[in-house]
């Protein structure tokens, strides 16, 4: 079975199992004080590291064959991606939500393949029509922009 | 009788005209989404909970909206399934072999036809089996302490896992770390702050719509960013009609595979998909040489249709009774009714009649309205295939971010967003099942605070969770079905057992 093919749930396994012992720990380093039942924040995160790293051993022990990873190619892809939703989280309070919405449709459809232009267009037309369909129609706010003196 | 009493209740719930065009907008919208691929009903019901909180609906009127949603994306996901041999959900996927050979053959129109009767009956037997077995559960499980109750979860963790996923350990896996994330966050009963690594957004624990819509939408999109998305395609559609002769022909089949669809929906961890699959498998050797199917046999679209539908209502049973949703979907109705004050399980019949009997009522209509709109409306919804996927995905996205945003007003769950986005893909593709972590994470905590109860009343002795007969039922129903699949393997081939075992 310690066929090479088999290294990545391995590795999972480890890290889980690594995952489940640091849990654990954590747990076991909560400062208590007057308890209001027997049995107290710990044990419920102690049943749970014991399960997982059992069953971390069992993948570990009992690995599926490893799967076809996606090409090297798209990895710059996938790190746009999530670059850019990372970005959007620190970016909509300050730009607002057209702004940036518009710039992540935009990145996002050039990534599936259409002219920045289309994207760009396509974005901020449908920004805006959900934008105020949220704000004005359902009343739920969104950040309008920090930057541009508009609050929230 | 009761329940005649009950339901009519029920109709003047489902029949006002709010919840009338809820329920009509939940099958629309659920279309929608069972037509194009690349947004399942998980995602779909996660990206519709926050508008039920700003529309500032009643728990009735959501919950409504939501199941219209899911039973409608049960029904759209076999359109692309028979025109473009693409599965729109998961539980369409064997509804292409047939399907897409009969299309081949010039009968998509008889396809189309079969899968919306089938799914018709499906649902309507499934409605009228929940309504007569949902109350009488429920009077059992009202005797229900917290000892049984966390007998009760283990035992529905315990199939989840077994059930879900090629790999029992991958699925354990996901489960307890679903469990663990239930645990960020406040202590419910001594208040301490656990595993929030003193960043205060974590304090009031991670939002299941913000985990969700993580997990499920957000690697979506990455998994299609990496397939490209299918290219756009232009079907015919002809002509959608079915023979009286083709109707009867299929019939048996559609009630058998109801029937096996609303059995397997009931059971937690199995769901629409594999409801799908084991109804062909059964109908293929049931039929044997009478059949032929993979050639464009209409039964072999009638199967897999009807047991889907079936299986969405059997789902209602544990959710509505028990409070133990038994599906990714399920959980997020479980998550989305608790956050607008009603507690699903066996007290909601007595408590929340409007709520139960509402939804039960409003699958009747939603099923006629499926119908309806279906079968006349099936070219227009094929028309929005053509609809780029560069345009189509990231306008899905910035939707999605609303709904994330939206939870608390607070960007910071827009990067717990983006984290599970990339878990969910790296769950995908090692093969992790990704539901389970979302029912651990909706149950974990009334799992802790049943078992904190159960320890409270025994004075922290451990017996008293396997002291009365019904706990001890579900304790070793919990360990067979872990350890059932592992030891009959043994014994039985493994092909064998992947369709006899479900």
């Amino acid at each position: 079975m310690s066929n090479p093919t088999h290294r990545t749930d391995r590795i999972v396994g480890v890290l889980l199992l690594l995952l489940s012992i640091a849990y654990g720990w954590t747990a076991s380093r909560f400062e208590v004080g007057m308890l209001s039942d027997p049995v107290g924040p710990k044990p419920f995160p102690y049943l749970i590291a014991i399960c997982t790293a059992v069953a971390s051993l069992w993948l570990i022990l009992r690995p599926d064959p490893d799967p076809q990873w996606p090409p090297v190619s798209f990895w710059l892809p996938l790190g746009l991606v999530l670059g850019s939703l990372v970005a959007y989280a620190y970016l909509l309070v300050p730009l607002g939500f057209i702004v940036v919405t518009t710039l992540e449709m935009a990145l996002l459809a050039v990534l599936f393949g259409a002219r920045w232009w289309q994207g760009l267009a396509a974005g901020l037309a449908f920004s805006l029509v959900v934008y105020f369909l949220f704000t004005a129609g359902l009343n739920v706010p969104l950040p309008a922009g920090k930057i541009w003196g508009l609050g929230r | 009788m009761d329940i005649l009493q009950a339901l009519a209740n029920g109709f003047e719930v489902a029949l006002q005209p709010v919840n009338l065009l809820l329920v009509f907008v939940g099958c629309l919208v659920g279309t929608l989404i069972g037509v194009l691929p690349g947004i399942g009903p998980i995602s779909g019901v996660a990206l519709l909970v926050p508008l039920t909180f700003a529309l500032k609906l009643t728990p009735e009127s959501a919950i409504i909206l939501l199941a219209g949603i899911y039973y409608g994306a049960m029904y759209g996901g076999s359109t692309t399934s028979i025109l473009l041999n693409i599965p729109g959900e998961t539980s369409s996927v064997v509804t292409t072999l047939d399907g897409n050979q009969m299309a081949r053959q010039g009968r998509a129109g008889a396809a189309l036809a079969i899968s919306a009767w089938g799914s018709f009956i499906a649902g309507t037997l499934s409605v009228l089996a929940l309504m007569l077995l949902g109350p009488l559960l429920a009077q059992w499980a009202i005797r229900f302490g917290p000892a049984e109750y966390f007998a009760l979860m283990v035992f529905g963790f315990s199939t989840l896992s077994a059930l879900a996923g090629k790999n029992m350990a991958k699925a354990l896996l996901a489960t307890l770390f679903g469990l663990l994330l239930s645990t960020v966050g406040q202590d419910p009963q001594s208040g301490m702050s656990r595993f929030t690594f003193g960043l205060l957004q974590l304090e009031d624990g991670m939002d299941f719509l913000v985990v969700a819509i993580g997990l499920f939408a957000v690697s979506e999109v990455l998994m299609i960013l990496q397939d490209k998305a299918p290219p756009a395609v232009q079907a015919t559609v002809g002509r959608v009609y079915l023979s009286l002769k083709e109707f009867t022909f299929s019939l048996l089949t559609i009630l058998r595979s109801s029937i096996l669809g609303f059995v397997i929906g009931v059971l937690p961890g199995a769901g629409a998909s594999i409801a799908s699959f084991v109804a062909y498998t059964v109908e293929k050797r049931l039929l044997g040489s009478r059949a032929r199917f993979g050639q464009g046999d209409i039964r072999g679209v009638a199967a897999p249709e009807s047991a889907n539908n079936a299986a969405a209502g059997g789902a209602m049973i544990p959710l509505l009774t028990l409070g133990l949703p038994g599906s990714g979907t399920t959980a997020i109705m479980l998550g989305a009714l608790v956050s607008l004050g009603v507690t699903p399980g066996p007290q909601m019949f007595q408590q929340h009649p409007n709520v139960v009997w509402g939804l039960i009522a409003s699958m009747y209509v939603g099923n006629a309205m499926l119908l309806l709109l279906n079968l006349p409306l099936v070219g227009l919804f094929v028309r929005l295939l053509a609809v780029p996927s560069w345009f189509l995905i990231p306008a899905v996205l910035a939707v999605s971010f609303i709904g994330v945003y939206a939870v608390n007003n607070n960007p910071f769950d827009l990067l717990l967003m983006t984290v599970f986005g990339l878990v969910g893909y790296v769950m995908r593709r090692l093969d992790f099942p990704l539901a389970p972590v979302l029912l651990g994470l909706v149950l974990g905590y009334l799992m802790e605070v049943n078992l904190r109860r159960a320890m409270a009343i025994s004075n922290g002795d451990v017996g008293f969770l396997f002291s009365s007969p019904i706990a001890i039922v579900l304790w070793v129903l919990a360990g067979l079905s872990l350890f059932a699949p592992t030891l009959l393997s043994r014994f039985v081939k493994r092909g064998a057992l992947g369709d006899d075992e479900i």
